[in-house]
């Protein structure tokens, strides 16, 4: 793991010789620094989340609809590119962040105890709840992330059959592009793809539900009236953009039938 | 007042020395009463060991009121035993029943390395206090105690991140062993008072550099630390200390 820091923290390292960034970088890589940027990178990443997910529940309003929509985002051209640029960079900078700081707390205890035993009351869940379980959820959603990029971006999953969308694509009016819905319908309904999705899914979810209400902590937002209510908006949050995607496999599995 | 007598299996870390390699022992202990405070418990363990000709097992104390930060200990798997809110020194063994095991434990964090036994070197703590932990003040006459006027609220808030007594259950406790809880009750208690205004800024940045340097992990506000705290400190210190970082990073002169 400490291999992969070092060569993840490569990119900070040539910042930090650009004039004027040396600074910022110092400030960014100590351990608060670090945990800091790892909200601002994990927000952005929501941001991401609400748009995909209000882009993909145009499924609801049927096939022309949906494709319009997709034919609206590859028309951005360059834009598109830049903007999943940036959104790869947020991402690896996240996984990047997560594994250093890890590694900064794994070498902070290395003898474990023989006993351990959490303080916080009877509704204490183990490892301390959803905290206690980033890493692997954050690892669960990265596979499950590379599948998605495989199954829809890619499309080249030997399991899913994209005849359908590929004919429909080349007789419609969308200028030989897929169609998109179909292809969508395809990858959601199609075997070893939906349980991966479903999975993911949910370590999105306990992924989110800590991570935004920490997120916001890291960022210094916090206050005694205010904490039950971010709390609350944090975990709705989380669990509104987890079953909002899990409906559109439960859509698909339903007008398969 | 005679109260019940436990009879007890005590399972204690015992280690020589830093460089030694240490294991647990089992010990039985019959007739502890429950009036005894878990120190004085192990004053029994130990008064025991020393007829027996061994080694009595090293703790940390001092005041044994609760106030110093002296105690420490891992028991049962929790920083100072089950009750909240309590020192080791102040725990009872009523909270304990006849025939109960107790795993006692030293801190573990690599940042306090055991010296022996139960006593863990907490000097990472004081590193951290020297290297911004406190205001600079001309000496001489005390100044007057109201020239400058603090609002009632904010000294019950400077107050409550004053009562850290600096033990290192928080440290103990996390499961990254970070001293967040700790640093940011210092960094908070001086923050929010105008005597510690003027070097806030270089106050956070050097603690929280020190803090690293020191080896301890990093927070990721699973609140066990506050739950630990006998000093009952808010993770809400922790949030300060996090928009003090951030003020301090993108604005300050120092």
């Amino acid at each position: 793991m400490n291999a992969l820091v070092r060569i993840l923290s490569l990119p900070a390292c040539y910042l930090s010789r650009l004039p004027g960034c040396g600074p910022l970088v110092r400030a960014c890589s100590t351990s608060v620094g670090q945990k800091i940027l790892m909200a601002i990178t994990g927000l952005s990443l929501c941001g991401f989340l609400v748009a995909h997910l209000a882009g993909n529940l145009k499924l609801f309003a049927g096939e022309q609809d949906f494709n319009q929509y997709a034919a609206m985002l590859h028309s951005l051209g360059p834009a598109l590119a830049a903007a999943e640029t940036g959104l790869f960079v947020v991402f690896v900078a996240h996984l990047g962040l997560a594994l250093s700081t890890t590694a900064m707390s794994r070498a902070a205890r290395t003898q474990a105890y023989e006993v351990m035993e959490s303080k916080q009351g009877v509704f204490a869940l183990p490892q301390g709840g959803a905290s206690g379980w980033m890493l692997v959820t954050g690892a669960v959603v990265l596979v499950f992330l590379v599948c998605h990029l495989i199954d829809l971006r890619l499309k080249v999953n030997p399991f899913v059959d994209y005849r359908p969308a590929v004919a429909a694509g080349a007789a419609g009016s969308a200028g030989g592009h897929v169609n998109e819905f179909l292809a969508v319908r395809q990858v959601l309904t199609s075997s070893p793809s939906r349980y991966i999705y479903l999975l993911g899914l949910v370590a999105l979810g306990i992924h989110l539900a800590h991570g935004v209400q920490s997120a916001l902590q890291t960022l210094g937002i916090s206050h005694r009236r205010w904490n039950p209510l971010f709390r609350l908006i944090s975990l709705l949050f989380a669990w509104g953009i987890a079953v909002g995607f899990i409906s559109l496999i439960a859509w698909a599995h339903a007008v398969n039938r | 007042m005679s109260g019940e007598l436990l009879n007890l299996t005590l399972r204690v870390w015992r280690q020589a020395g830093p460089a030694a390699s240490g294991g647990f022992r089992d010990y039985q202990l019959r007739g502890v009463s429950t009036h005894m405070s878990f120190l004085e418990m192990l004053d029994v363990l130990n008064e025991q060991l020393h007829q027996a000709g061994e080694e009595p097992v090293a703790f940390d104390h001092d005041c044994r009121e609760g106030l110093c930060g002296s105690c420490s200990l891992m028991i049962n798997g929790q920083a100072h035993g089950p009750e909240r809110g309590t020192t080791t020194c102040q725990l009872h063994m009523r909270r304990f029943r006849d025939g109960d095991t107790i795993v006692i434990e030293p801190w573990r964090a690599t940042a306090f390395p055991v010296l022996r036994d139960l006593v863990v070197d907490r000097s990472a703590f004081d590193r951290i206090i020297q290297s911004g932990g406190y205001v600079s003040v001309n000496t001489g006459n005390a100044p007057d105690g109201n020239a400058i006027p603090v609002p009632g609220h904010l000294q019950e808030l400077a107050m409550d991140a004053a009562a850290c007594i600096g033990c290192g259950a928080c440290v103990a406790a996390c499961k990254n062993a970070s001293a967040m809880l700790f640093v940011s009750a210092k960094v908070s208690q001086l923050a929010i008072l105008p005597q510690g205004r003027p070097e806030r800024n270089a106050r956070v940045v050097r603690m929280v550099a020190q803090m690293d340097q020191e080896g301890f992990g990093s927070c990721t506000n699973t609140s066990e630390c506050e739950a630990a705290c006998p000093a009952e400190i808010s993770v809400s210190n922790i949030a300060r200390l996090n928009r003090e970082y951030l003020r301090a990073s993108m604005t300050a002169e120092f």
